[in-house]
């Protein structure tokens, strides 16, 4: 707090020097003037002139009468200047001679001056005011059309346009043209260089200029750009300092959005997502990006230390649309059709059939298959097995097996897939939307269908959004109350993984007709086809049929109900009460018929032989349901005052101060039916009780058992105030303050809360009397700093103990105790320091900003290593710290060429963020590499790739050699189990420390046209290469790298893939994997995508049914445009298929 | 304009005030919600019933004695591909861990130690009355004998063979008995840690339940006890009271044998889990590679042993079956899963009387002990019966049926320790890598394991000398 008063102390001495220095001014320097006025008629105001300058003043006929009174503050002007603010919209006009004032009235020209109003997406704004600048009273509205027509009475008259819920504009009309008028949203008096936002904290709203905190904010034009079903997607490439992460790897506790860098290790990393003012704890999936309005991004401390403990990875607030007062209804239809390549199979490399088999062959002869071929449990031969088995027995003739084994040398599995399994996707958008208000309400309604066949066949989305909602003014000027309703369900057909079970890449799907055929998975081809004597279901695996068979959807529904109310108490302050319900389930059902080769499979192993060659079956017959929901309850409410004034001190002040509660409940029902045939809704009843030899192998197990039932409950009490001071314009203060509580499982109440805050300053320097750089008209100053939280709620200060989901082997319930006690844990805090410069250049032609910011995530949960006698391998608590810093560059161009409008923005991020404390060694540096974890090391990033040092392939015998304590060495075991991280070298970070976009586009008349290029630079990723354990033991589907082994002496001289060894090694195979040949630069540039556009308004073309008509084209993915790698990998698809180029047309219609 | 108005905004400060006041009040028990219902503070008997249920910690037992026994080879080359503790740990070689920490032979075992002390610490938090008692003296019973069990587990392992000489001297294991894991591990003497194995057991005979359960094997009964400390006796060579108290388990428990003829030797795995010989559940661990159920046709059996049993004898054929090419392998064991059988059961207890009897000079009674347990082993009606003549004939067949009867139970390898240190000079001999390691009974330290370098680095506890 010490801090906070230092600062206030410094900035109110600041602002009483600059007083000081004012009247100063004043009184030393005749030739300029500082004058006040207030409803004082001109004649007043020419008398205190007089006084101040002794210039007389004389005037010609009634002028006085004529005049309006005057308003006005000027200070340090120039005897011009203030004359010209005197006379401005009079009906007189002045010229000076000598030291005289003369006064004649101005010459009438009544003229009709006609135009449109628009927002800014060029709609029709109806009700919009338009007046004579100076005389109000003249005011005119505009038609449902936007169109008004308006007198003026002097040459050049200005007009003013406004509405209440948008920008107040001036302007000079041109002899006879129609003027065309946009006015960007809200109401704000601003100057016209100024880059103009409003920014949503889901608590308040305000102008960016008023603001000290880092947003990003992606307008409505930019969410409408990119044509994608998912609001996120939206964001990808056209925010600031916004992340979205590919190639993610499950366990690693990676998030998919970061912003600005990582700053927890194990704890949530997903930025909070906020919609309609509260956390939204749904799928953002289920949002229809067409009723969004606008996403703002919450960066630094004041910005996001609103949300408190929520806030460490930064705040996405998603706004919806709502309707305006006295707005016409207005409705608009908007569809999309997008259709999308089919996905490259062949991009992943793998070994070619005819090298697989070469290497099954190998191994066959090695005698690696005869532990299979004599396992009593009948493990599943690959085909090619099979046949060089057969051979060997003599039953079957060398050439036959020759001829067959060549057959399977040209069939590829994927040829298989791309034909039955993969397809064209086609994307269909429908929305329809009706808004509007009366002078006492306003409403917004719409509502969208979604249909996604993906590539996969059988595959499908469909998606149906409803929204409304109100909002009343019951009391004009005191209550408003607004309601709100979304809902939101979808079904999704999930029947396709695009995979099937087998590895090898030989397999064929089907026959000549498109009958499935059946591969060996699990068990033999022999065995399957024998076991039992006919009395089992069939035992053979047939992928296609799977696909045709799989019965496996997802529903879900979510629906969101708010309601608000704002009581204006006094003018400037309110209060405002609300309240959010929200409901989802999710319920996935797989029905796995008697025809699903699982359940064939399950029923079979369960068979039990009885007496005399009889058979029982515990597992009934028939298909196999399993259901899992998932659903939540969440209910918010908050009560908070909002006071805005702008008589304090001569200042503006803007303060929030509240209250509220939180609670998501989440509950998680797994069931699963036996013997269930659909549409008969029956099931019957197994014995889980009873242990039972399976058929196959004779292992005794009993029946899965998988009906379970957990909850959960997130619940939070927060209190907060955000208040923020500007004076003179040009000088903001702000601060926030908030305190979060919550059910932190077995921490002491006082332990429940973490306090966090933030302070800021900005400084509009462009206003500054002595500013005087006419280039640059626009420059703001400011810097925050604060802390925000994140929760971890897997820790607890007691002993706590898990309920085990698996039942012991006697079906007893059990706990696996998850935490020893840890009374001292504490919340996890992120300090976020951050400066930034916003600047424009006249007429906005070159603006933007710059910021540089530190984040250091204090506390952070971590892990330690303890002495394995405690009955404790690690201990977690908050051991660990994290700091980033990092640089955010937005700039964006205007210019006019020709008639072409060309629009570009440039964005750069800059961010480093490492590890800074880590207590717990991870052991031997392999540990380092395993990418299903947090791999934390104290001075690197969190996600970092490192490598062994490669000293090339031995000579003599292709084994690849690398060094251990200054020495080559080929004993692998000692160089992948070595403690000394010495033996590890890091590369550089996984995740790109440079991104961005640069994004341009260029209006002509009706016609748009823009793209968008992005890059991620500086970062490593590690490629795939042959490992011959894994291919050896059908894990992998190896790779071609496999071709430029080395073979023979010499050969080391071009390659550096090692030599083929049996028995496989994987202490060898993974020290190549790791070592530093296999690293790429991740650096590349893409061209992300295309748009093009093109606008009919009946402004235009008269004949138009409707106001107006955009009709547009998108293309996506479309490609790389230079990469680092040579071997043709795309970074951001590393270990999957890189999305396939898509391509939409739409069309809008505004009725 | 207006003025500010105080006393509107004073009401409002009130208003809001109050409202905090409520929330304030409410919030306490607000925000005492679970927030999981499958989080749990263990607090109740039903909890701590349900720590000592965890079989996936309780049950398991070490792996690298068994491994460092004579009771299989490992065939197939599949030495190569062990993982490094197994592997040395076949060799007896100087270091074991390969620099690895987290062993679990030693990790697991202190798991159970930190569970079971959970449980003694929480359960004087739970009141006594007359309707919990019974449950509460068995919870606290299980939880000493648990311990107990790991510490004995252990001290097969990392502490060398108990010698009444020079046991006082000897380091033994750290004996921890608190749950802090604050609290610094130090290593007590071998005398130490066969007396608190020792005292944890008695302690638990008088609080556990006499009967053995049917269903939750895992759970230890008096007989359990029991047999564990015949178990414990035998190890440390005091054969009065293995006797002792074999003779008193076996009279609490008074179950059947089983007779091996009503077994179907043609399944993968004949004996189920629940048969009436079985004291107490526990399995070994479940890292083994060579010791589980897919790697059985690489684990050949010891042709000495395979060939001692006589060709009527159905533990030929319910303990083992063989490959196409004639190779003994293992079939499973006495809990019908893929994991060894490493509890008690009454088959050891027999086995123990009868060698605590022999020794004690009554060869009849070691050879009815014996009869009684192998007349149901043999194919119905083939049965000879044994007899001696002398106290060390009898013993000399005790110990051979020992071996065949419990082999790959975990107990070879302490029977190989205390053996050869009474002189029966058992040497053995492998070559998995084309050169021959042997184990001599001279070897005194590879008897003893090295304790795992992560234990060492933290605590800094002396190292076995190896």
């Amino acid at each position: 707090m010490g801090f906070i008063k230092t600062v206030l102390l410094v900035l109110l001495s600041a602002t009483c020097l600059l007083e000081g220095t004012t009247v100063y001014c004043q009184s030393t320097a005749p030739t300029s003037f500082t004058l006040t006025e207030k409803n004082a008629s001109l004649q007043k105001t020419l008398t205190d002139i007089q006084g101040m300058s002794g210039y007389t003043f004389v005037g010609e006929g009634d002028w006085p009468k004529m005049a309006h009174l005057l308003s006005f503050s000027v200070k340090n002007v120039t005897l011009k200047q203030l004359l010209d603010t005197c006379f401005r919209d009079q009906p007189l006009t002045y010229t000076l001679k000598g030291t005289a004032i003369i006064i004649g009235i101005r010459p009438l020209k009544e003229e009709w001056v006609h135009g449109y109003v628009q927002d800014t997406n060029k709609q029709p704004l109806s009700g919009a005011t338009v007046y004579i600048r100076g005389s109000p009273s003249e005011a005119v509205t505009t038609k449902e059309n936007g169109e008004f027509r308006i007198r003026t009475h002097y040459t050049d008259a200005w007009l003013v346009f406004t509405n209440f819920n948008f920008e107040t504009r001036q302007l000079q009309p041109e002899d006879g043209k129609d003027l065309i008028v946009q006015l960007k949203d809200r109401i704000v008096e601003l100057t016209d260089v100024s880059v103009m936002a409003t920014v949503h904290t889901g608590y308040q709203t305000f102008n960016k200029e008023t603001a000290t905190g880092s947003f990003s904010k992606v307008d409505n034009e930019l969410v409408n750009r990119r044509v994608d079903p998912y609001i996120l997607n939206r964001m990808d490439g056209v925010t600031s300092s916004v992340l979205f992460n590919k190639n993610l790897v499950s366990g690693s506790n990676a998030s998919a959005i970061t912003i600005r860098g990582r700053s927890t290790i194990f704890a949530n990393p997903d930025p909070l997502i906020v919609i309609d003012n509260f956390p939204y704890s749904g799928d953002v999936n289920n949002i229809n990006p067409d009723d969004v309005e606008s996403i703002t991004v919450l960066k630094d401390a004041a910005a996001a230390s609103i949300w408190g403990a929520f806030s460490g990875n930064g705040v996405i607030v998603i706004t919806t649309k709502k309707g305006r007062y006295n707005q016409a209804p207005r409705l608009s239809f908007n569809t999309s059709l997008t259709v999308g390549q089919k996905p490259n199979l062949y991009y992943q490399p793998i070994l070619s059939s005819n090298d697989y088999i070469d290497v099954e062959q190998y191994l066959f002869h090695k005698g690696f298959y005869n532990q299979q071929v004599n396992n009593p449990q009948h493990l599943a031969l690959s085909p090619a097995v099979e046949i060089l088995y057969a051979d060997s027995l003599g039953q079957l003739s060398h050439a036959d097996a020759q001829t067959q084994l060549d057959a399977l040398r040209g069939q590829d599995t994927r040829r298989d897939l791309d034909k039955y399994f993969y397809r064209h996707s086609l994307n269909q958008q429908y929305s329809l939307q009706l808004a509007g208000g009366g002078t006492r309400n306003q409403y917004f309604l719409s509502a969208g269908y979604d249909r996604d066949l993906s590539n996969l066949v059988r595959n499908e989305y469909n998606r149906i959004t409803l929204n409304g909602n109100n909002t009343y003014c019951l009391v004009p000027q005191k209550l408003e109350i607004s309601t709100g309703l979304s809902f939101t369900s979808s079904k999704m057909y999930n029947n396709n993984s695009g995979t099937i079970s087998t590895i090898y890449p030989y397999s064929r799907l089907a026959d000549a007709n498109g009958n499935a055929l059946s591969i060996p998975y699990q068990l033999r081809a022999s065995y399957a086809d024998t076991a039992g004597g006919g009395q089992l279901l069939d035992w053979h695996y047939r992928p296609l049929d799977e696909l045709r068979n799989a019965d496996n959807t997802t529903g879900l529904i979510d629906y969101r109900l708010n309601i608000g109310a704002r009581y204006t108490i006094r003018k400037g302050l309110n209060a405002r009460v609300y309240y959010q319900y929200g409901q989802g389930s999710t319920d996935v059902q797989n029905y796995q018929s008697q025809l699903a080769y699982s359940t064939r499979y399950l029923i079979n192993e369960y068979t039990q032989p009885g007496p005399g060659g009889t058979f029982t079956m515990p597992i009934p017959l028939g298909g196999i349901f399993d259901d899992i929901v998932t659903s939540y309850q969440a209910n918010n409410i908050r009560g908070q005052l909002y006071y805005d004034d702008s008589a304090i001190a001569g200042g503006i002040l803007n303060a929030i101060a509240g209250a509220e509660m939180r609670d998501v409940e989440g509950n998680i029902n797994t069931t699963r039916l036996y013997g269930y045939t659909k549409g008969e809704a029956s099931s019957m009843a197994v014995d889980y009780v009873d242990v039972y030899s399976l058929y196959s192998s004779g292992q005794q197990t009993r029946i899965p058992y998988l009906d379970q039932k957990t909850g959960t409950s997130d619940r939070f009490v927060s209190y907060y105030t955000n208040a923020a001071y500007t004076y003179r314009h040009r000088y903001i203060l702000s601060a926030s303050a908030r305190r979060d509580e919550s059910n932190l499982f077995g921490v002491k109440a006082n332990q429940k809360g973490v306090p966090l805050w933030s302070v800021g300053g900005a400084w509009e320097v462009s206003k500054e009397d002595f500013y005087h750089l006419s280039w640059l008209p626009f420059l703001k100053l400011r810097v925050t700093n604060g802390y925000n939280g994140n929760v971890d709620r897997n820790v607890s200060a007691f002993t706590t103990a898990n309920i085990n989901n698996i039942n012991n082997i006697y079906g007893a319930t059990n706990f696996l105790i998850v935490n020893p006690p840890n009374p001292s844990l504490r919340w996890e805090r992120v300090n976020i320091l951050n400066a930034g410069i916003d600047f424009s250049t006249k007429k906005n032609h070159v603006g933007g900003s710059l910021e540089y910011y530190i984040k250091s995530g204090k506390d952070l949960i971590g892990q330690s290593p303890v002495d394995p006698t405690t009955g404790v391998v690690q201990f977690t608590g908050n051991t660990s710290d994290m700091r980033a810093n990092g640089i955010d560059l937005t700039l964006h161009t205007n210019a006019d060429i020709g008639r072409v409008h060309w629009n570009s923005v440039l964005l750069f991020s800059f961010v480093r963020d490492r590890v800074t404390t880590y207590k717990a060694s991870l052991g031997p540096v392999i540990n380092y590499f395993y990418p299903g974890t947090p791999n934390p090391l104290a001075g690197h990033p969190l996600y970092s790739v490192y490598a062994f040092r490669w000293a090339g392939l031995d000579p003599q015998t292709g084994d690849p050699r690398g060094w251990l304590d200054g020495k080559i060495t080929n004993n692998y075991n000692n160089v992948l189990n070595s403690s000394d991280l010495s033996n590890l070298v890091y590369k550089g970070p996984a995740n790109p420390p440079y991104f961005g976009s640069w994004r341009n586009s260029f209006n002509w008349n009706h016609w748009e046209v823009s793209f968008n290029i992005v890059y991620k630079l500086g970062y490593f990723f590690r490629r795939n290469s042959i490992s011959y354990t894994s291919l050896f033991s059908g894990i992998s589907h190896g790779h071609p790298d496999y071709e430029r082994r080395w073979q023979k002496p010499g050969d080391e001289l071009y390659t550096n893939v090692p030599s083929m060894t049996y028995p496989a090694n994987l202490s060898r195979d993974n020290f190549y994997q790791y070592s530093e040949v296999l690293l790429e630069k991740g650096d590349h540039i893409r061209l992300q995508d295309l748009q093009l556009s093109y606008d009919i308004l009946r402004n235009n073309v008269h004949r138009l049914p409707v106001r107006s008509i955009r009709l547009y084209g998108y293309a996506n993915n479309i490609g790389i445009l230079w990469r680092a790698n040579h071997q043709g990998i795309d970074p951001d698809y590393i270990m999957s298929i890189p999305n396939p180029r898509t391509l939409a047309l739409g069309v809008k219609v505004d009725f | 304009m207006k003025p500010f108005s105080f006393s509107r905004i004073g009401v409002l400060v009130l208003l809001l005030a109050g409202l905090g006041m409520i929330v304030s009040c409410s919030r306490s028990s607000f925000l005492d919600k679970k927030p999981n219902t499958t989080l749990v503070v263990p607090s109740t008997l039903a909890d701590f019933q349900a720590l000592l249920d965890n079989t996936a910690v309780i049950g398991q037992v070490p792996v690298l004695g068994e491994i460092s026994a004579d009771n299989f080879y490992a065939g197939n080359n599949s030495w190569t591909t062990l993982d490094v503790a197994e592997k040395n740990a076949y060799i007896w070689a100087s270091d074991i861990f390969g620099g690895q920490g987290q062993d679990q032979d030693w990790d697991v075992p202190y798991q159970q130690v930190f569970y079971a002390n959970v449980v003694l610490e929480g359960l004087p938090g739970v009141r006594v009355d007359s309707s919990n008692v019974t449950q509460w003296n068995a919870i606290k019973g299980a939880a000493l004998f648990t311990r107990a069990f790991a510490f004995y587990n252990l001290a097969q392992l990392f502490a060398p063979v108990y010698d009444s000489a020079t046991a006082g001297t000897d380091l033994g294991i750290p004996l921890r008995l608190s749950a802090d894991i604050n609290a610094v591990s130090v290593r007590s003497s071998v005398q130490q840690t066969y007396d608190q194995i020792l005292y944890d057991l008695h302690l638990a005979e008088t609080l556990l339940p006499s009967a053995v359960p049917f269903y939750n094997r895992n759970r230890p009964s008096l007989p359990a006890a029991q047999a564990l400390l015949a178990r414990v006796y035998l190890s440390i060579r005091d054969y009065a009271n293995a006797k002792l108290s074999a003779d008193s388990c076996l009279q609490t428990y008074p179950g059947s044998l089983m007779d091996y003829n009503t077994l179907d030797a043609t399944v993968s795995y004949p004996i189920s889990k629940l048969n009436t010989e079985t004291l107490y559940q526990a399995n070994f661990l479940m890292y083994t590679q060579i010791l589980a159920g897919n790697f059985y046709q690489q684990c050949v059996i010891d042709s000495v042993l395979y060939q001692s049993y006589a060709s009527n004898d159905l533990r030929r054929v319910i303990f083992y079956r063989t490959t196409s090419t004639g190779s003994p392998y293992l079939k499973g064991s006495y809990n019908g899963t893929a994991y060894l059988f490493g509890g008690l059961a009454i088959d050891e207890v027999y086995l123990i009387r009868a060698e605590g009897r022999a020794r004690m000079g009554d060869y009849n009674g070691a050879m009815a002990d014996l009869n009684s347990l192998l007349s149901t082993r043999w194919r119905m009606g083939t049965f000879p019966g044994f007899s001696a003549s002398t106290a060390a004939e009898a013993l000399d067949t005790v110990l051979l049926e020992r071996r065949k009867e419990l082999a790959f139970r975990g107990l070879r390898w302490t029977d190989l320790r205390r053996l050869n240190k009474e002189g029966y000079n058992i040497t053995i001999a492998r070559n998995p890598d084309g050169q021959i390691h042997t184990l001599k009974p001279v070897d005194l330290p590879l008897y003893t394991l090295p304790i795992p370098p992560d234990v060492i680095a933290f605590t800094g506890m002396p190292q076995n000398p190896r």
